[in-house]
């Protein structure tokens, strides 16, 4: 397997806060990639840095063999990785089927045709039938989809979801699974998750990585991670792990 | 239904002065002139301001520049008007993008502020030019046109018919920038420009490059400003710098778009046609006679525009007007 994304010890501080130290992990293509941590571990800094919110103060980003540690966010884009949003940036005043046509027309300049590739993907997300909706009006559950299809929309080779699950039910969160395998078995797309919920991450990852103080302490397969000590103090605290 | 209200507009515009004319009056084809010319730049400013969300209070910079690249083209070297026009849409756009390129790092308030900034750096440097004719200013000599075609290909129309030669005019030019607007509402553009409005952030993570795209959304306004300066400055038939880097030049368009419909094609023409005769019938009806002199007309005409805003901020055209026209039907199919 080839890698995709290489971090090299990137790290990012604001002020005297370290929300990433010395973070270095490879995601490899055709990978599902869990990516957990406690609140305030530092996950969502580490998607910022990869898609260019934000750039590293030091270490280096790699994807697809271009550097791309200090590349705006459009050019990341370009280049192959997509992303959602922890809170959802749906374009609200924009029809459902509008928004993810702002996705496909990155790669074409036709109207018509990123209009049709629009409509496949929100048939793809079970988001037919919402297309003339102005996206504010939809519910979280499908804003968040309409995220992923706006996303899937520019042709990524990585697509980084940042909390597509939290605050949906059960029904929805169990959906959302579907989706995102739907995505890696059917149209071949490397997937990076940060996920607060156990259930949902462990089940769905090859790899989970673990952040906990800026810091990685754990990567591996989902059921040594669980297993690990330091991530059980990480998550339950200090006496649990010495039981 | 679109098409069919679309074909009766253009009619309306086309017959409107017509019969005026016949009388000899000339007073209301000024009128339409004034509702033509700031519905234009009402549908220029809703590019940078309704569609790509940033506001802009200092197009009238470009108007002003549009203005006076005509004027010294057609002093300096004899060009005509039209491809003076040429000239002046062109320079002012690209004068627009490169002032405009650094702004684009400030948002919201900050890039209004830095509009009326470049606004106010540009008031000083016309009034003291002296290339350009400083406070002076210049005028633009009449050359008279023996036909009507020679007077439309010159744009200098003169006598009984001037009005009538600038109404049309307008109406061209005013014809021109819709269908223009239309189909960047309808391009790769449009979209562009409306996911940046809505969400910067997320406008970036899909590949938009927000900042391109904002000198480009007010490139485009500063292009029809221009043009409308050009039509302004040949009416007018002089170019000074109180007259056209005048603030009214984006406080009317600016109104008529937010009282018509903000982000809609069609809602600074609405509001134009509305807002242009208010004022021009406050004026004739409260600027005359005991009242005269108090500014009561402006009051009302202000008081009109508070109204609406206070009740319809999101414009006239956000009404149910299909709902509305449906009901007048009868019921029957």
């Amino acid at each position: 397997m080839a890698t995709l994304l290489r971090l090299e010890s990137s790290t990012k501080s604001f002020g005297g806060l370290l929300a990433n130290r010395d973070v270095s992990l490879a995601i490899e293509a055709g990978e599902i990639v869990g990516l957990i941590g406690p609140n305030g571990a530092g996950k969502t800094t580490l998607f910022n840095c990869i898609t260019g919110y934000m750039h590293p103060d030091a270490g280096r980003i790699v994807f697809d063999g271009h550097d791309i540690t200090h590349t705006r966010p459009e050019r990341i884009c370009h280049a192959g990785v997509a992303r959602t949003w922890q809170v959802v940036r749906a374009f609200g005043r924009m029809t459902a089927l509008e928004n993810v046509v702002c996705g496909a027309l990155q790669r074409t300049n036709r109207i018509a045709e990123a209009r049709a590739r629009a409509r496949e993907l929100l048939e793809f997300t079970e988001l037919h039938g919402r297309g003339d909706m102005p996206a504010a009006t939809l519910t979280l559950a499908d804003k968040k989809r309409l995220e992923i299809a706006r996303a899937l929309a520019t042709r990524p080779k990585l697509l980084l979801l940042d909390e597509a699950m939290s605050g949906l039910t059960p029904i929805e969160t169990a959906a959302a699974v579907t989706l995102v395998r739907r995505i890696h078995d059917e149209m071949a797309v490397t997937i990076c998750v940060v996920e607060h919920v156990m259930e949902v991450v462990m089940p769905l990852s090859h790899r989970v990585v673990v952040l906990d103080y800026g810091v990685k302490i754990a990567d591996g397969a989902p059921d040594a991670v669980v297993r690990d000590e330091q991530v059980i103090r990480a998550y339950l605290g200090e006496r649990r792990a010495h039981r | 239904m679109a098409r069919t209200a679309l074909v009766i507009g253009a009619l309306a515009a086309i017959v409107y002065p017509i019969p005026l004319q016949l009388q000899g009056t000339t007073y209301y084809q000024t009128v339409g002139f004034l509702v033509l010319l700031n519905a234009m730049l009402g549908i220029g400013w809703n590019v940078i301001g309704g569609w790509a969300g940033q506001f802009d209070f200092g197009p009238q910079v470009f108007f002003g520049i549009g203005a006076y690249t005509a004027a010294l083209l057609y002093v300096k070297l004899g060009v005509d008007a039209w491809l003076g026009l040429v000239g002046g849409v062109a320079v002012a756009a690209v004068v627009c993008a490169v002032l405009t390129y650094p702004l684009t790092r400030l948002r919201g308030h900050y890039f209004a502020i830095s509009t009326v900034a470049i606004w106010m750096i540009v008031q000083p440097i016309g009034s003291t030019w002296e290339y350009i004719g400083a406070a002076q200013g210049l005028f633009i000599p009449v050359k008279t046109h023996s036909t009507i075609v020679g007077a439309a290909l010159a744009l200098q129309f003169s006598g009984p018919t001037k009005a009538l030669g600038y109404y049309y005019s307008a109406l061209a030019l005013f014809a021109v920038t819709l269908a223009l607007m239309a189909w960047v509402e309808r391009s790769k553009l449009g979209f562009y420009f409306r996911a940046i409005r809505d969400d910067q952030e997320a406008a970036e993570g899909i590949g938009i490059d927000s900042r391109l795209y904002k000198v480009i959304a007010r490139s485009i306004t500063a292009a029809v400003f221009a043009g409308g300066g050009v039509l302004y400055a040949f009416w007018a038939l002089s170019v000074f710098p109180e007259q056209v880097f005048e603030l009214n030049w984006s406080t009317l368009p600016i109104m008529a778009t937010v009282v018509g419909g903000i982000g809609r094609l069609w809602g600074p023409v609405l509001g134009a046609a509305i807002l242009i005769p208010i004022s021009q019938i406050m004026s004739t009806m409260l600027g005359t006679g005991p009242l005269a002199g108090r500014g009561i007309d402006l009051i009302v005409y202000g008081l009109i525009i508070v109204v609406i805003a206070a009740f319809r901020p999101t414009g006239l055209l956000s009404l149910p007007w299909a709902r509305w026209v449906r009901l007048e039907r009868p019921a029957a199919a």
